[in-house]
């Protein structure tokens, strides 16, 4: 990880929660996947990725978060993503198919809801 | 060995006037402390016609004195030979203050054996005293018996005053040379090159007196293409200062990177110095610029305040509350400062040794410096003129800082080049969403444009696998509202392996309106072509 990118992990009930904050790019990508397997369980059906307060993301992050929602998938588990309406990160997971490729939300509160 | 009686008058005269020009030869002042102490030795030896002679210099911190040089007795200082204050033949010396002679060491209380094994017969010694503090003992032995005289004692005393002056003026040169060299390793040896930020930084030690070290300047890039820049000032000088403000820099500078605000820096700053109050205040302002949204956030302790040269050339003194040095009070809130910084404005950050005269109020030499910033353009010029001591004509006694920044405007053609790894991606990714906003770009296209390039910069990154120093070169234009983006690598383009990669080129292409892959032997070379004002991707 470094400092351009903040990483908080957090459990609600059972899910775990990462809340990614800052940009994602080629110099950090293996840092964040890495930090996002350790929040990782098998307590829970789904894993919620927040992105609402990350910046930038590029396709070194794009890639990442399809590889993790298709190892969540091996494990019957759901990759959710919290991508706030009409952002730059709403518009790149709509080019790339990322928003097809795992469910989406608008809030923290409703991908909790969803399971 | 012939034994030196009482001379008349007039032979005493003498004998004392060769041997103050023996020891005061100005050959003798510009040698290190080592040689100066063998040099001195000879002479001495020579005056007092003794077989041996030593001097043994107190190592305060201890209340030791130690071997440091010897004639006839080099052992003494090969092993290194320590005696306590007060105790032995030199110890006494050093305790009393005054001479002490030796006839017959065989019934002497002498703690150092060397002596002895020596045949040593009779010895002198005198302590070696600067402004009524001892630094050591000199003194003198023969091998056969011998009776010191009155005037013997009053030479060998003379003898040391004199070498006691030489001794401690080389070695607080030697203490100024190694706390130079210490706190130039301990400054940065080069500041960051971020395109569109001119940076300029001077560090100077005080031309008299002990006054090196504590003073200090940062300059490191943070997230989201900002910049730290930092001055501060160790309150005290030497080596304990140099060594605090080694600290105090890596600390400020982990917290800063930690992602903490400014104020939020300086209150862990204080908290971290609390526990080692009062020996540690020190000032600080801390800055953290923003080149793409043009806003400074600073926060000042106790520093001498920032100077601002506004684009039209005007300067003024940033108004930071009145917060204390860290490392005074627990109880210390500190105030975070927001303003803007229009391209074309500067910052100046100095020490107070760069503005202060004693004896003259503080907002005189501010004034003088303002009106330096006036007169040389560029921060360049600036930051030299005052590590020159121009503001002070040279009259401060104290050591120096500045760090001058500019923020400047990046031109319509936009050509650099960037070392082949990851890390410069955050840094190119901000110049260029700074020079897109000058070009009127919304945010959306802002961001397209800027994903679009950072894709094909990953990709010459990613291909870069020559051997030496890989670079890739991004060359950006815009002509009626066409932006041309030329991403220029000297390596092959090789396609993307693994079942997760390869999103770059789809990416490039939807993005914008063009995307030209030149492949040749000496490189691939990607150009982006996008209007800006067109409707939003989709």
């Amino acid at each position: 990880m470094n400092s351009i990118v903040r990483i908080h992990g957090e459990r609600h009930g059972d899910t775990p929660v990462a809340r990614v904050e800052g940009e994602v790019d080629a110099s950090n990508a293996d840092a964040v996947a890495a930090k996002l397997h350790t929040l990782m369980t098998n307590r829970s059906t789904a894993l919620v990725v927040d992105l609402t307060g990350t910046t930038y993301l590029d396709s070194a992050g794009i890639n990442l978060l399809f590889a993790f929602a298709e190892e969540l998938r091996a494990r019957q588990q759901t990759l959710r993503l919290v991508l706030a309406g009409a952002t730059p990160i709403a518009r790149m997971a709509g080019i790339t198919g990322l928003d097809r490729a795992c469910p989406t939300h608008a809030t923290l509160d409703e991908a909790l809801a969803a399971g | 060995m012939s034994p030196v009686t009482e001379g008349t008058a007039g032979a005493r005269a003498d004998r004392t006037l060769e041997a103050l020009q023996q020891v005061t030869d100005v050959a003798l002042a510009y040698l290190p402390l080592e040689e100066l102490l063998g040099a001195l030795l000879e002479r001495i030896a020579r005056i007092l016609t003794s077989d041996t002679a030593a001097f043994l210099l107190l190592d305060e911190s201890r209340q030791e004195l130690v071997a440091r040089a010897a004639k006839g007795i080099e052992e003494e200082v090969e092993r290194g030979v320590r005696i306590p204050v007060g105790k032995g033949f030199a110890g006494r010396i050093a305790a009393a203050r005054s001479s002490i002679a030796i006839e017959d060491v065989d019934h002497a209380e002498i703690l150092n054996p060397i002596l002895r094994i020596k045949g040593i017969r009779s010895l002198l010694g005198v302590p070696l005293l600067v402004e009524g503090q001892v630094i050591g003992v000199l003194h003198v032995g023969t091998l056969t018996p011998r009776i010191f005289t009155d005037d013997d004692h009053s030479l060998l005393q003379l003898a040391a005053d004199r070498a006691a002056l030489a001794i401690e003026r080389a070695r607080f040169y030697e203490q100024r040379r190694g706390v130079e060299a210490l706190q130039r390793a301990l400054l940065p040896d080069h500041l960051p090159a971020i395109p569109g930020i001119e940076l300029a930084a001077r560090y100077r030690p005080s031309a008299v007196g002990h006054s090196i070290g504590g003073d200090w300047y940062d300059v490191f890039r943070l997230g989201g293409g900002r910049i730290g820049l930092v001055i501060g000032d160790v309150m005290g000088h030497g080596v304990a200062a140099a060594a605090l403000m080694a600290e105090l820099r890596t600390a400020l500078r982990a917290y800063a990177l930690d992602g903490h605000p400014p104020a939020e820096v300086a209150e862990r700053m204080n908290r971290l110095l609390a526990p080692r109050r009062p020996t540690t205040m020190t000032t600080l302002a801390y800055l953290v610029l923003d080149p793409e949204t043009e806003s400074v956030s600073a926060v000042s302790a106790g520093h001498v305040p920032p100077l601002v040269i506004d684009p039209d050339g005007s300067t003024r003194f940033l108004e930071l509350a009145g917060d204390p040095p860290v490392g005074v009070s627990n109880a210390t809130t500190y105030h975070e400062h927001h303003f803007a910084m229009p391209t074309g404005t500067s910052v100046v950050l100095v020490t107070d040794g760069a503005v202060e005269v004693r004896g003259e109020p503080l907002d005189r030499g501010l004034e003088r410096l303002a009106a330096l910033a006036r007169r040389e353009p560029g921060v360049e010029r600036l930051a030299t003129a005052i590590g020159d001591g121009e503001v002070t004509s040279g009259r401060s006694n104290d050591d120096l800082a500045v760090l001058a920044v500019h923020l400047a405007e990046l031109p319509e053609r936009l050509r650099t080049s960037w070392p082949a790894e990851p890390e410069a991606l955050g840094a190119m990714r901000h110049m260029l969403r700074r020079w897109l906003g000058r070009r009127d770009a919304d945010a959306d296209e802002v961001y397209d444009i800027t994903l679009a390039v950072q894709e094909a910069c990953a990709n010459a990154i990613e291909h870069a696998y020559a051997p030496g120093p890989a670079a890739f070169d991004v060359d950006a234009s815009h002509e009626d509202g066409l932006v041309t983006v030329a991403i220029r690598d000297r390596g092959r383009w090789r396609a993307a392996r693994g079942r997760h990669r390869g999103r770059g080129l789809p990416l490039m292409e939807a993005l914008m309106e063009s995307v030209d892959v030149h492949r040749t032997d000496e490189g691939t070379t990607i150009v982006l072509r996008r209007t800006i004002g067109r409707p939003p991707a989709p």
